[in-house]
């Protein structure tokens, strides 16, 4: 038994990374379909998009690059989704110099599932630079900070942009934030100021620094990490990579949560732990 | 499928799994993709910087719309520069001064307003409900208790004025218990991160393992084996020679 316990305690650390890797593997490969339930704070998000009226002017800010792409991209397609089958019109564009790539992939990618024409019924305006500088911008003379899109088009030719002047012309803005900046840029810079509402989205290990924001009503409503994706794939009942990956994130929860336990026991049932105690 | 796309899954596969070949140990290939990912990332990001800065933000206004007061920001910029010529580094320090009280004056008010205002706003919740004549308390009551307990004792943990005695070694022991659930969650959170990633990554590595991708992934698991026995057998030989 302590020959076991001690061989336990010196496992091979790449034991550990293969069973990771297989309890990953085996669910992306054969699909359980673990029930996934919706939190409110991804409703609340849901929720506020579907309020909004038809033609409505939304900003969908991609703050990411493809670090966060496995988390925030579902999430992304989500919500563009859902905006295009309300027929709300979309700015999209991003405070990360590398996530222009991923953003007007995505926004290209729903929009011609959707059938929506650029221009008309959403524009990218691609990289700000200048973090919360390009908020306080954006809030003071839009035109100034965007002279023209992502594709170089000036902003006065976009007819979608036609009444734009500022951020307050902006009904709600989400951030889809990898870190900073991101969601307390939009937050600090923009929603005080100029009293759009605000939304978002973060990785998993950035989501418990936004809870206090939610708490107080800062934020309206967050999406976090894998799991805030397959909330709201659930919600608007298009099933995605998110939902796909939800049963992969259980099967290694429940081997992590299983070897800290097992570890756990094993350290305490050692000789050299018994000492340490007495 | 165009072959942009083939070259682009056969890149990325290749260097993902090089990527992970570190988790058998350190290696020239894991060396290699890390080399390549550090390079890629700073030539895109100067790229990028470039154009969406130095042409779109500066040249292009002074040009187009004539707004040739943006030489003032552009010299300021360049002043940065002097940091490497060491007789007139001290030019840089009118730059930094200009960017530290313009990013203070800016950031200062609305960090005050936005992360203590706001949240010691929402920190003093009422602690119970009027319901038409009575009182009555409610989760969300419960809720806003467990924050003020929480905010409370943290606060008396981290206050080293007094020493922690009696009763402020009580609160502020209550105040490690709260560290604790909030460090856990972290964690908790942390690992889902983690584990979100490898799922991605994992997710297109089944893709691109396709016929559509001429079964990229599998191919160049097997090339990726095959070269790590074969440097692992190059360094047990070197092994052997030095002893």
């Amino acid at each position: 038994m302590s020959t076991f316990i001690h061989r336990l305690l010196r496992l091979d650390r790449r034991i550990i990374f293969l069973l990771i890797g297989v309890m990953t593997l085996l669910p992306l490969l054969y699909p359980v379909g673990l029930p996934v339930y919706v939190s409110p704070e991804v409703k609340k998000i849901y929720d506020h998009v579907e309020s909004l009226p038809a033609g409505t002017l939304i900003l969908l800010s991609f703050d990411f690059e493809p670090g966060g792409k496995p988390e925030l991209y579902p999430m992304a397609i989500a919500l563009l989704r859902q905006a295009f089958q309300k027929n709300l019109k979309v700015l999209g564009m991003t405070l990360w110099p590398a996530g222009a790539g991923l953003a007007e992939s995505a926004l290209t990618q729903v929009a011609q599932e959707a059938g929506k024409e650029r221009g008309t019924d959403y524009v990218f305006l691609g990289y700000a630079p200048g973090d919360a500088n390009a908020v306080i911008s954006m809030g003071q003379d839009f035109r100034a900070a965007f002279p023209t899109d992502y594709a170089g088009t000036k902003i006065a030719a976009i007819p979608l942009l036609a009444n734009v002047r500022s951020l307050r012309d902006i009904a709600y803005v989400i951030s889809l934030s990898v870190g900073f900046p991101g969601i307390e840029t939009w937050y600090v810079y923009g929603k005080e100021k100029y009293g759009f509402e605000l939304g978002g989205g973060c990785t998993a290990v950035s989501a418990p620094r936004f809870y206090p924001l939610l708490n107080t009503g800062q934020i309206n409503g967050l999406l976090g990490g894998l799991r805030g994706a397959a909330e709201y794939e659930l919600l608007i009942g298009a099933q995605g990579k998110a939902i796909a990956g939800m049963d992969a994130q259980s099967a290694t929860h429940f081997l992590i949560i299983l070897l800290i336990a097992i570890c756990n026991a094993a350290y305490f049932l050692t000789e050299q732990a018994r000492g340490r105690r007495s | 499928m165009s072959t942009e796309a083939l070259i682009g899954a056969w890149v990325a596969v290749g260097l993902s799994l090089l990527i992970y070949s570190f988790l058998y140990k350190d290696n020239p290939f894991f060396k290699l993709a890390e080399h390549i990912f550090v390079g890629v990332s700073i030539g895109y990001l100067l790229t990028i910087t470039y154009f969406q800065v130095m042409v779109n933000k500066l040249y292009l206004p002074m040009v187009q719309q004539e707004k040739w007061w943006l030489v003032v920001p552009a010299f300021l910029g360049l002043l940065m520069l002097s940091r490497f010529i060491p007789p007139i580094a001290w030019l840089s320090r009118i730059s930094f001064a200009f960017l530290l009280g313009i990013s203070s004056g800016i950031a200062i008010p609305r960090q005050i307003s936005s992360f203590i205002l706001q949240q010691v706003q929402g920190t003093i919740k009422p602690l119970v409900t009027l319901g038409g004549s009575r009182l009555t308390f409610t989760l969300e009551n419960l809720n806003s208790l467990l924050i003020l307990i929480g905010v409370v004792s943290v606060l008396f943990y981290f206050f080293f004025s007094v020493e922690h005695t009696g009763a402020v070694r009580r609160v502020a022991r209550i105040g490690i218990y709260f560290l604790m659930v909030s460090f856990g969650a972290a964690f908790g959170y942390t690992v889902m991160a983690r584990m979100s990633l490898l799922i991605g990554r994992l997710d297109e590595l089944i893709v691109y393992s396709s016929a559509t991708y001429g079964h990229a992934t599998l191919v160049l698991l097997v090339a990726v084996i095959i070269g790590l026995a074969w440097w692992e057998r190059g360094q047990r030989n070197t092994t052997n020679i030095q002893r």
